[in-house]
């Protein structure tokens, strides 16, 4: 087990270096360049962005900036924005806590939702609960969270007035529980009613599958009490699919959401991403693909081994 | 969120319709600048009321706030709270003393040229007793500090006006004698944002600092907290040169929103007192709200359809004329099919002016210059003089070429697409064919040979965007109309992109650079414009205005045609 973690951890820094590679390669041919943000400024001259383009590096080739930004970034200097002109590390540390706190939130409704919501699915197959479910499921699967979360603004914050428009807090107030909690509840909607309905499938179909499998039969004919059944026999087999969905769930805590945290205007590493896209800031831009692509490796990880404890027929060779 | 608020705004809306029905009702043309700004200027007179937080929603974020790395307009009006110089310009375009005691030029002797003509010395005297918002004092030497950090730290946003420096001298705490190279007629702005000695001398890299996001200034407020993606927070600056009197309000808080539809959302249900930037077809519902009000300022942004004079290829070789478009007779067509009087009605609901010129505001504006107006049968007889013919397809061809043009303007800019619609319906009327092709304003505007901006490398025909000269159109009309300036493999960063070249329009523009008497630029300037309309490089479509919108409570804001809204922030208040 700690030889398999070991190997898979040294096999991920190549397969890392390739999506850098990858990433800088994809970034740079798209068209455009961070020096258009200069251009309507009647003050800026040719002679100024020529010196502007030395300064940030844009005159090198191609691999001297690939290679200059992965020497420093293997020494733990992650660059400098070209916008902000602040350390890529800071802004990403700036923005975290308000996406772990948003992404956190989700996380947890998901499982706290999808979990019953699935086994009581499949365990009432073809009732009017089942129907109902399944049928909002995929009505919610189906709808682009961008447009989920517009149509909640719509309803909940402007004729409703029930929840703000937007941001973390009301600007200017002292601290309160209740206001921050009012700010999170529809773009915590947003994302969790998407992600509910995936989990919620995915569960109910495993849990079918292995709600008819002989031995939960046998437990069954053993007279064990019915919740027993269900959640220690049946639930800890079933939850293996639905562990590689959670699991893959993770990097998205850290990296956030980028077209719900834009709708929202929530100031977390989503809107921090677009806002680097949008203005071709290629070291914010690498900095946050390094930290999700490195996330999502690890997050894999992490799921084959969690599947190794929940099901010890699997064997790491 | 707030049930009370929303009755009793629900209440006032009710109030104030009733009293609004007492006054004659504004008709389609009643929103003019002047009939919507008038409000506002008149309550400023009022006693105003003191204290009280300010919240301004913007949708767009500074990224920094220091002045020498500053871009975007959004931090410049969150900046110009904080920042000032020494001098500015006044809502009718000309210079005022801000931090000196009065702008110096040649006739009060605070500018002298050089015996042999070539250089000038300007004498700037700072106003006595000036504190930065720390409390230390503001003297000659942070300009001199403020020229030789721009000139020394790589990453600031321009060195314009500062390169042409030489020295600066120092004589007293108070007095600054700048000695420019050569003449620099830009002078007056030169200094519009100090940088304080104090706090960054030998700072290797200021934008590593504090001061990349909380800037010390001499403005009314000083900036207490910065939330990235959240709000930026100020508190009035009791060392303001102003204070006690102003500023008025105690705080003003700028909070990110992520977009002009929320902004307006947010206004309406009062938890807000102004927002930056609307739309022009945003204005309408605005001003349906009685509790709204809405700053119109015109601006020197020109919506325009540049064309290319030189041949569409990559690159482009400007001594080769472009087949259809070299012809001067064919870009006077071209002006002349093309109705702005219907754009400005339809599409921008008469919240802009008929294009007229390169530069229609300002001191070197001349307001009788006009271009060539909607006038299709002169369209059509100038084609016919040029010798395109319509053909079989009903769109022109001479000598094996149809008359077919590529227009670029930029993706997911809704007004744009609706005039390229208008323009080319309008243009195959006249036989000509208008091909629509859009691309991301990063490709399209990215100013950047290497990143194939079209209108570097001279790839296109017309290309629909805005720009616009600063006050001083010295620096924009050498870098846009200069031959020297026409982007080549050699010059890639050369903004004459129009690849418009005429030996006497170059002289005059270099003439217009480098005198001092203002009236005698003004007379250049004119000249220079005229010219160019002569020339024809580009169909002014319209001036854009800059429209901002408050609620009805707050009070004493200004529009300024060449400043942010904020630029007289220590007036502002709100009624209780």
């Amino acid at each position: 087990m700690g030889r398999y973690v070991l190997r898979r951890l040294i096999q991920a820094i190549p397969l890392l270096l390739l999506i850098s590679v990858a990433s800088f390669a994809i970034l740079k041919a798209a068209p455009g360049g961070p020096l258009a943000a200069y251009e309507a400024n009647p003050d800026v001259r040719a002679e100024d962005l020529e010196r502007l383009r030395t300064a940030f590096g844009l005159d090198q080739p191609l691999p001297v900036q690939y290679l200059t930004w992965i020497t420093k970034f293997a020494v733990g200097d992650w660059g400098h924005s070209y916008a902000y002109h602040q350390p890529v590390l800071d802004l990403i540390l700036e923005r975290l806590p308000n996406t772990l706190y948003l992404m956190g939130t989700v996380f947890l409704t998901v499982l706290v939702l999808a979990i019953p919501i699935g086994l009581l699915t499949a365990l009432r197959q073809y009732s009017f609960f089942d129907h109902v479910v399944t049928g909002a499921t995929f009505a919610f699967l189906s709808t682009p969270t961008f447009w989920l979360g517009l149509l909640l603004i719509i309803v909940f914050g402007l004729q409703l007035g029930w929840f703000p428009l937007g941001g973390m807090a009301t600007p200017g107030a002292p601290f309160d529980l209740g206001d921050r909690l009012r700010h999170l509840v529809l773009p915590v909607a947003t994302l969790s009613l998407v992600q509910v309905g995936s989990h919620v499938r995915y569960l109910r179909a495993s849990m079918l599958e292995t709600i008819n499998q002989d031995y939960i039969r046998t437990a069954r004919a053993k007279g064990m009490p019915e919740r027993v059944v269900v959640l220690r026999h049946a639930l800890k087999n079933a939850a293996i699919p639905l562990v590689t969905v959670v699991a893959l769930d993770l990097p998205e805590i850290f990296v956030g959401a980028l077209v719900t945290e834009q709708i929202f205007g929530w100031p977390g590493m989503g809107r921090l991403f677009w806002d680097a896209a949008t203005r071709f800031d290629y070291p914010v831009l690498m900095g946050i693909l390094a930290v999700s692509s490195t996330l999502i490796v690890f997050a894999n990880l992490l799921a084959d081994v969690t599947y190794g404890y929940l099901d010890p027929r699997i064997r790491f060779a | 969120m707030f049930p009370n608020l929303r009755r009793s705004l629900v209440v006032l809306g009710a109030i104030s319709l009733v009293l609004g029905a007492c006054t004659p009702p504004a008709g389609p043309t009643g929103a003019s600048p002047a009939a919507t700004a008038a409000p506002a200027t008149a309550a400023a007179t009022a006693a105003p009321t003191k204290g009280g937080t300010f919240i301004f929603a913007m949708w767009q974020e500074p990224t920094t706030l220091a002045p020498q790395y500053a871009n975007q307009t959004i931090a410049g009006l969150v900046g110009q709270v904080v920042w000032e110089g020494l001098a500015m310009t006044d809502p009718d375009g000309d210079y005022v003393p801000q931090l000196a005691k009065s702008v110096p030029t040649l006739q009060n002797g605070g500018v002298t040229i050089s015996s042999d003509g070539k250089k000038m010395s300007v004498k700037w005297e700072l106003l006595p007793g000036l504190k930065w918002s720390d409390g230390k004092p503001v003297t000659s030497e942070d300009i001199k500090f403020t020229w030789q950090e721009r000139m020394r730290d790589p990453k600031v946003v321009s060195r314009a006006g500062f390169s042409d420096i030489e020295s600066i001298d120092t004589p007293n705490e108070t007095a600054a004698v700048v000695n420019y190279k050569s003449i620099y007629a830009a002078y007056p702005l030169n200094f519009s944002s100090l940088i304080p000695k104090h706090v960054l001398q030998g700072v290797p890299d200021p934008s590593q600092t504090e001061f990349n996001r909380k800037p010390i200034g001499t403005g009314p407020f000083r900036i207490v907290d910065f939330k990235a993606g959240d709000s930026i927070t100020l508190e009035k600056n009791t060392n303001y040169r102003f204070a006690p009197e102003k500023p008025y309000l105690d705080k003003i808080i700028f909070r990110s929103v992520p977009s002009s539809t929320v902004a307006i959302a947010q206004l309406k249900a009062g938890e807000g007192h102004g927002m930056w930037n609307l739309l022009e077809s945003e204005t309408p519902d605005i001003e349906k709200d009685a509790n709204l009000k809405i700053s119109f300022s015109p601006s020197n942004n020109v919506e325009r359809i540049e064309i290319n004079l030189a041949e569409n290829n990559d690159p482009s070789d400007p001594s080769k004329p472009h087949p259809i478009l070299g012809d001067v007779r064919v870009r006077r067509a071209l002006i002349h099919a093309t109705p702005k009087p219907q754009l400005v009605e339809k599409l921008l609901f008469g919240k802009a002016k008929v294009g007229s010129s390169v530069c229609p505001q300002g001191w070197a504006a001349d307001k009788t210059i006009t271009q060539e107006g909607y006038d299709p049968k002169k369209a059509d007889e100038l084609l016919d003089q040029a010798g395109w013919a319509k053909g079989a397809d009903g769109i022109r061809a001479k000598g094996g070429v149809r008359l077919s043009l590529v227009i670029n303007t930029t993706t997911g800019n809704k007004t744009r697409e609706q005039v390229e619609q208008v323009l080319a319906d309008e243009w195959r009327q006249r036989g000509i064919e208008l091909k629509i092709q859009n691309m991301p304003s990063s490709v399209l505007l990215s100013g950047s040979w290497d990143d194939k901006d079209p209108r570097q490398r001279g790839t296109y025909d017309l290309a629909l965007y805005t720009t616009n000269a600063a006050i001083d159109p010295g620096v924009h009309m050498s870098q846009r109309y200069h031959s020297r300036q026409i982007p080549t493999p050699q010059n890639k960063s050369g903004q004459n992109r129009v690849r418009i070249s005429d030996p006497e329009l170059d002289k005059m523009i270099d003439e217009a650079g480098s005198t001092l008497d203002l009236a005698k630029r003004k007379e250049l300037y004119s000249k220079i414009f005229r010219k160019i309309n002569e020339i024809a490089p580009a169909i002014w479509l319209y001036e854009r205005g800059r429209i901002d919108a408050f609620r009805a409570n707050a009070l004493g804001w200004k529009p300024h045609a060449w400043d942010n809204i904020t630029w007289n922030v220590d007036e502002w208040w709100l009624k209780k």
